[in-house]
């Protein structure tokens, strides 16, 4: 299926943005200026929600004229694109969206035509708003298609606790070792897992382009 | 397409003159007058690519200029803006994204390089150092006559010499200089390994031109981002200096400790940390010790893949040489790294010392790294950055460049092993620095017909 790659799901919504001349400032730069003030670390909302892999929010204002011998052409609206890898299946993504992260997605997609009226607290009228948006993916790059947001944390975490255990072991006697990795194995089983967004380096938002 | 005009490129960007001694002139020019007066007088000095049939010169002189030193010169605005971001900027002000951070940061660089007073880079190279002093006296009294420069700084570099010949050993004890890439067009031995991989995965063929010198297509088919007009660009390329120095002290101790826990003692550590035994020879072709009949064999020395060593038991997926020139190591017959191409030059600097001899990390010793490329930011930037300071590609995570890496004292470095116990797998972990930068920047190296049109103030961007 084309929305899918492994177990990961390809979303992508398209929401057209009010066009409101006597909204100031305009949607889109309401929309804007709150996309700049979120996080990219464990208090992204997409890291607060579960099972985002990677998201991403862009305003399309329009196609741009590139001159001849391109014709001219114009979009009919201003678009929000929301793009997510993510875990499983929609319907309980999107579910898990509504149920945690109902403010942001309010105060963002609030500056949509369409939006529910009672925003995400309405969750099934949220979800088949949000379907409603949706186009199909088709070709995308998951760079973990076969473990869920959890699990491949989980696996970062061990990969480098018995990287660092090795490294303390070496040219140690074996009884020694096995001793010291029944210990390591049982501690790393009871560690809880490190939460989405905190292994990231610290970065600010940019607006994109090769040299930055 | 047909051969190069030599005689309009610098020959330090078309050959690797391997002369033995070096030095390096940085110049701050005043004015733009003086400074054209003084490209003008130095322009018949200056060391085209044109065949040595009579042999080769006492010594040679190129030139090349800063951003800030095309300023200085009065360049139209029109044009300077059509410089590559990356070199408008400088090198200190990339230094976050190339991972300069720390001890490696511009706080840390040698004087001259921390504000923007480098202008001008004249590389002189010779046969002895009585012919750069020659030289030199000859570019400082063209200095003299023209007026408007100061040298604001000069670095030394030399080869190691052995029984009276110059060798290409740098100071941690290890052959380097082999496979630079060939560029289509440009005359030079051909040697298998030095170009591109072609679909049957064994054939290897020249670069496309643009790789090197603006103004020629590049492997996307695609000219270079270069300055307009065309004539200034075409026929140049640009520079990245980069002054590194060799803590010699914590090397030598360091794979003393670590020799003693890996079961395949010091020289086969040493050489997994390279990919290349000390004498040069590579051990993808030779695990289990060095042959000088391979090293020093042109058509063997550089002509290896690594399509079937995806294991790394031969050579480690960390390995300098495997890192930085990844060959078939990710699929597709190389065709992900030919655009990721940067030619070598350079020299060590600071005086050599045998194994037994005492040394200390703050000895002035180091090597001269200047790598030529048509993008700076798509070729040396993103080797340095993605290859050097972050392991992802190679599979390998955040690990670093052994040898090359800013660690801050968290490096790791895995050596896979294979089932014998000649082999057993090693981990390296908090690996110290072992290389630190001093400092250095970005130049543009103009064709001998632009370095006319700058001397003559004929730079017409429209």
């Amino acid at each position: 299926m084309a929305n899918t790659n492994g177990s990961v799901y390809g979303l992508t919504i398209l929401s057209p943005i009010i066009d409101d001349a006597n909204a100031t400032p305009s949607h889109d730069l309401q929309i804007r200026a709150y996309l700049a003030q979120l996080s990219t670390r464990e208090d992204s909302p997409f890291a607060i929600a579960p099972g985002t892999h990677l998201a991403r929010l862009v305003v399309m204002d329009d196609v741009i004229y590139v001159g001849m011998p391109s014709c001219e052409e114009h979009l009919k609206s201003k678009y929000l694109i929301f793009e997510s890898n993510c875990d499983g299946d929609l319907d309980s993504y999107l579910t898990g969206l509504a149920d945690t992260i109902p403010s942001h997605l309010d105060a963002i997609w609030s500056h949509c035509v369409g939006y529910p009226t009672r925003g995400a607290g309405d969750r099934q009228a949220f979800i088949s708003y949000m379907k409603a948006c949706q186009l199909e993916t088709t070709f995308y790059f998951a760079a973990v298609n076969d473990k869920s947001v959890p699990a491949t944390l989980r696996a970062l975490q061990t990969q480098t606790a018995v990287a660092d255990f090795i490294a303390a072991h070496q040219g140690v006697d074996p009884e020694t070792v096995q001793r010291d990795f029944l210990d390591f194995a049982a501690q790393l089983k009871s560690l809880p897992t490190l939460p989405p967004g905190s292994m990231g380096p610290y970065r600010a938002i940019r607006t994109g382009g090769h040299n930055e | 397409m047909s051969k190069l005009n030599a005689t309009d490129i610098q020959g330090f960007v078309l050959r690797g003159y391997n002369l033995p001694v070096a030095r390096y002139l940085f110049l701050r020019l005043e004015d733009a007058q003086r400074g054209r007066t003084l490209v003008s007088r130095l322009l018949s000095q200056v060391t085209t690519g044109q065949r040595w049939d009579g042999g080769k010169p006492q010594s040679t002189l190129n030139i090349g200029f800063t951003f800030g030193g095309l300023q200085r010169l009065e360049l139209p605005l029109a044009t300077l803006i059509t410089f590559p971001v990356e070199f408008q900027q400088g090198m200190r002000h990339r230094a976050e994204l190339l991972g300069d951070t720390g001890v490696n940061s511009p706080d840390h660089w040698d004087p001259v390089w921390r504000e923007d007073q480098v202008h001008v880079w004249l590389g002189i190279n010779g046969q002895s150092a009585d012919a750069l002093d020659a030289c030199q006296a000859a570019v400082l009294a063209t200095l003299e006559e023209a007026g408007g420069a100061a040298v604001v700084g000069v670095q030394d570099a030399a080869a190691e010499v052995v029984d009276g010949r110059p060798t290409t050993s740098e100071h941690f004890g290890f052959t380097d200089g082999f496979g630079n890439p060939e560029y289509l067009g440009v005359e030079r031995s051909s040697q298998p390994g030095q170009g591109k991989l072609l679909d049957d995965g064994k054939t290897w063929a020249p670069l496309a031109t643009g790789e090197l010198l603006l103004g020629y297509a590049d492997e996307a088919g695609e000219l270079p981002v270069a300055p307009v007009p065309h004539l200034l660009a075409a026929n140049g390329t640009f520079m990245v200096y980069r002054k590194l120095h060799q803590n010699l002290a914590t090397f030598r101790t360091w794979l003393d400790q670590q020799s003693t826990l890996y079961g395949g003692g010091k020289e086969k550590l040493a050489a997994k940390l390279i990919g290349r035994w000390r004498d040069g020879t590579p051990i993808e072709l030779s695990p289990d010790k060095p042959d000088p009949a391979i090293a020093q064999d042109p058509k063997r020395s550089t002509n290896f893949t690594y399509g079937a060593d995806a294991d790394g038991s031969r050579c480690p997926m960390g390995a300098h040489v495997r890192r930085v020139h990844p060959r078939d190591a990710f699929g597709f017959n190389g065709r992900l790294i030919n655009r990721r191409r940067i030619t070598r030059r350079g020299l060590p600097y600071g005086p050599f010392a045998a194994e037994d001899q005492p040394v200390a990390d703050k000895d002035d010793r180091g090597v001269i790294f200047m790598a030529l490329n048509a993008s700076i930011s798509r070729q040396f930037e993103f080797v340095q950055q993605q290859w050097i300071q972050y392991g992802n590609d190679s599979h390998l995570g955040n690990d670093k460049d052994v040898l090359m890496g800013n660690h801050g004292g968290h490096g790791r470095f895995v050596v896979p092993g294979d089932t014998t116990p000649a082999n057993p797998p090693f981990m390296c972990s908090h690996l110290p620095d072992f290389v630190e930068l001093r400092g250095g920047d970005y130049f543009f190296l103009p064709s001998i017909t632009a370095l006319g049109m700058i001397a003559l103030e004929l730079v017409d961007p429209r």
